[in-house]
């Protein structure tokens, strides 16, 4: 389970301090899928990257299997991020230099998993993605929606219990997008918690349950 | 660590030519230091070969060293020659008269320095080393012979005199004028160079002769040989007070033990590496300096890459070791080239040497100095890449993820 208590963040842009979060309390039940919109500048991104352990509140507390991972130390928060949570992004983020496969066992090799295992199990994750025929393919060779599933297929290699998506369909077409959604569906039957940032009602429509935000606040 | 290795690989391919003018700084210290290594060691082994030879020798000359020993500080005499030979530890003493007289052949004249000696000293002076030129022409195989005790108005000369100085060459039995008396050559020496540079410009007679032509009998030099070179320096001192005594002065001559001369002058030689190291160690810190900058440009437009890396699991020590790798990994490409470039850099200056300056001195590549190369190119690559990769791995995730 993640729970938020009074989470707050405040960015300091030069003189400016900007409340991204106030005071958010939030519930999130294992094998939950749920969607956060919202306008731009409403604090979804924030609170996915405190979930997501990338950053460390200003005061109050993400707490994932009641562990507040604001008490940990950066290489416990890499940990986290490395076994517990697969994170995909609005930009796929893939590393352009490597090829599909790679990309998806780069997590893993960050986990110290031996060679052969490590390029069995990305293979495993890609052929479950549907992208058995492009194994070998640099992220330029590929259209976007396949790069997000390479990005989905990465963010499973360490067989998290928790994904999360920034835009996961932000810039792919309608087609793709759903293909993406099925794809999170069914992770979500096998019974990890999903959580996306969306602003696209069609998309958040498929979850679970749905949460506004607006001025760093999450409204009933 | 293959995996590591690949992504490194491909970071560094991706910015070729970056990298290899990074590089190329680390080729250029490296191969400095293995050239500069290499002939300096082919200088001390050709030195000390040549020295090594001469170790149990004492040149006893009139006047002391500091100031030269060929002015008028006197000469030495017979009596001096044979209280040496009595000196315990003296295995034989041999007695040169040296004088620069005028000598003529076909019209053209020189002034060269004659050394008179008696034929069975010429061992205790040249040991195995002088030799007569080799000519494959006559029986013997050697240009000419050696001079002999009742040899008469003949001489042995020096390679120079008889090719260099004069418009023809001088053979065995062509005539000589010296001092206006007739020699005949009867042996060629073989070329000596380098040290020994002095006996190709050397014309010797006996001692009888020279006594006759230079009309003087003064010793200007005693060579003397000692059974053991662990006693050279005390048989020296012991040889300057009995000859000192002889002249009833102080400091009148001076006896210097050729052994000492020879830990002098790898003293001299070793003050001359480490400088010489010291220079060739600045294109190291330039190379360094490179290393640094190109890890840093490498670290800032990696950056997001580095977010990334962090979100999806990445440790600390995951991104460290990755561009320390990357710094590693250029230098020690760049030691090994550099390894390659010292060895015909040095093979090179060694032919160049022989070329210009006719000396032999080898290239001697210690593979030793060779795997210090390549671990001194790790270490600055390494040292250089830890600034940086230190950076990026310190870096907050969520702000690298947003860098683009």
């Amino acid at each position: 389970m993640i729970r938020t208590e009074n989470l707050t963040k405040v960015y300091r842009m030069g003189e400016v301090e900007v409340q991204a979060l106030r005071d958010v309390n939030l519930e999130i039940q294992d094998g939950e899928f749920i969607a956060i919109i919202g306008p731009s500048g409403s604090g979804k991104s924030t609170l996915l990257n405190m979930i997501g352990c990338l950053d460390k509140p200003t005061s109050g507390a993400v707490l994932i299997d009641d562990i507040n991972t604001g008490k940990l130390s950066e290489n416990e928060l890499a940990e986290i991020r490395r076994e517990k949570i697969g994170f995909i992004f609005q930009q796929f983020n893939l590393i352009h230099t490597l090829n599909a496969l790679e990309n998806v066992a780069l997590p893993i090799f960050f986990a110290g998993v031996r060679r052969e295992k490590r390029l069995k199990r990305a293979e495993e994750q890609l052929v479950k993605v549907g992208l058995e025929d492009r194994i070998y393919h640099k992220p330029s060779e590929m259209s976007g929606g396949e790069q997000q599933r390479v990005a989905i297929a990465r963010a499973l290699s360490n067989d998290p219990e928790i994904v999360i998506g920034d835009e996961p369909t932000g810039n792919v077409d309608t087609e793709a997008g759903n293909a993406i959604m099925d794809i999170l569906e069914g992770l979500n039957r096998e019974g990890r918690t999903i959580i996306v940032v969306t602003h696209d009602a069609d998309i958040a429509a498929r979850a679970g349950r749905t949460k506004r935000m607006r001025d760093g606040k999450v409204l009933d | 660590m293959k995996d590591a290795f690949l992504l490194v690989y491909r970071n560094i391919k991706e910015r070729k030519t970056r990298s290899i003018l990074t590089m190329l700084g680390i080729v250029v210290g490296i191969a400095a230091v293995i050239a500069i290594m290499s002939i300096s060691y082919g200088m001390q082994e050709s030195i000390t070969e040549q020295l090594s030879e001469m170790a149990d020798i004492i040149m006893v000359t009139p006047g002391s060293v500091e100031l030269g020993s060929f002015g008028d500080f006197g000469s030495l005499n017979e009596r001096d020659l044979k209280d040496v030979e009595r000196i315990q530890g003296v295995k034989e003493a041999a007695a040169m008269i040296g004088e620069i007289e005028e000598v003529e052949y076909r019209g053209e004249m020189f002034m060269m320095q004659i050394i008179g000696i008696d034929p069975r000293d010429m061992d205790a002076v040249f040991g195995e080393t002088v030799k007569l030129e080799e000519d494959s022409g006559s029986e013997t195989g050697a240009s000419g012979r050696e001079l002999r005790e009742n040899d008469h108005k003949v001489c042995e000369i020096g390679y120079s005199i008889a090719r260099d100085y004069f418009d023809d060459e001088i053979g065995v039995n062509d005539r000589l004028t010296i001092n206006g008396s007739k020699f005949r050559v009867v042996g060629v020496l073989e070329k000596q160079g380098g040290f020994r540079s002095g006996v190709d410009s050397q014309i010797y007679v006996t001692k009888r002769d020279a006594v006759n032509i230079l009309d003087t009998a003064d010793i200007s030099t005693i060579f003397v040989r000692v059974r053991d070179i662990g006693e050279a320096e005390e048989i020296a001192a012991e040889i300057e007070e009995r000859i000192d005594d002889n002249h009833k002065l102080d400091d009148f001559t001076s006896a210097m033990a050729m052994g000492g001369a020879i830990e002098d002058l790898e003293s001299i030689f070793g003050i001359l590496q480490v400088f010489l190291l010291a220079i060739a160690s600045i294109s190291l810190i330039v190379a360094s300096l490179g290393i640094m900058n190109t890890t840093l440009m490498s670290v800032m437009e990696r950056t997001h890459e580095i977010g990334v890396m962090k979100a999806i699991g990445a440790k600390n020590r995951n991104i460290l070791f990755l561009f320390l790798m990357e710094a590693g990994l250029v230098s020690v490409v760049g030691g090994v080239l550099g390894c390659i470039v010292g060895i015909v850099a040095a093979k090179a200056i060694s032919f160049g040497i022989v070329a210009i300056f006719g000396v032999e001195i080898a290239a001697i590549v210690r593979p030793e100095v060779l795997l210090g190369g390549i671990a001194v190119a790790v270490l600055v690559g390494i040292l250089s890449g830890l600034y940086p990769a230190r950076k990026a791995s310190k870096m907050s995730p969520v702000e690298a993820v947003r860098y683009e």
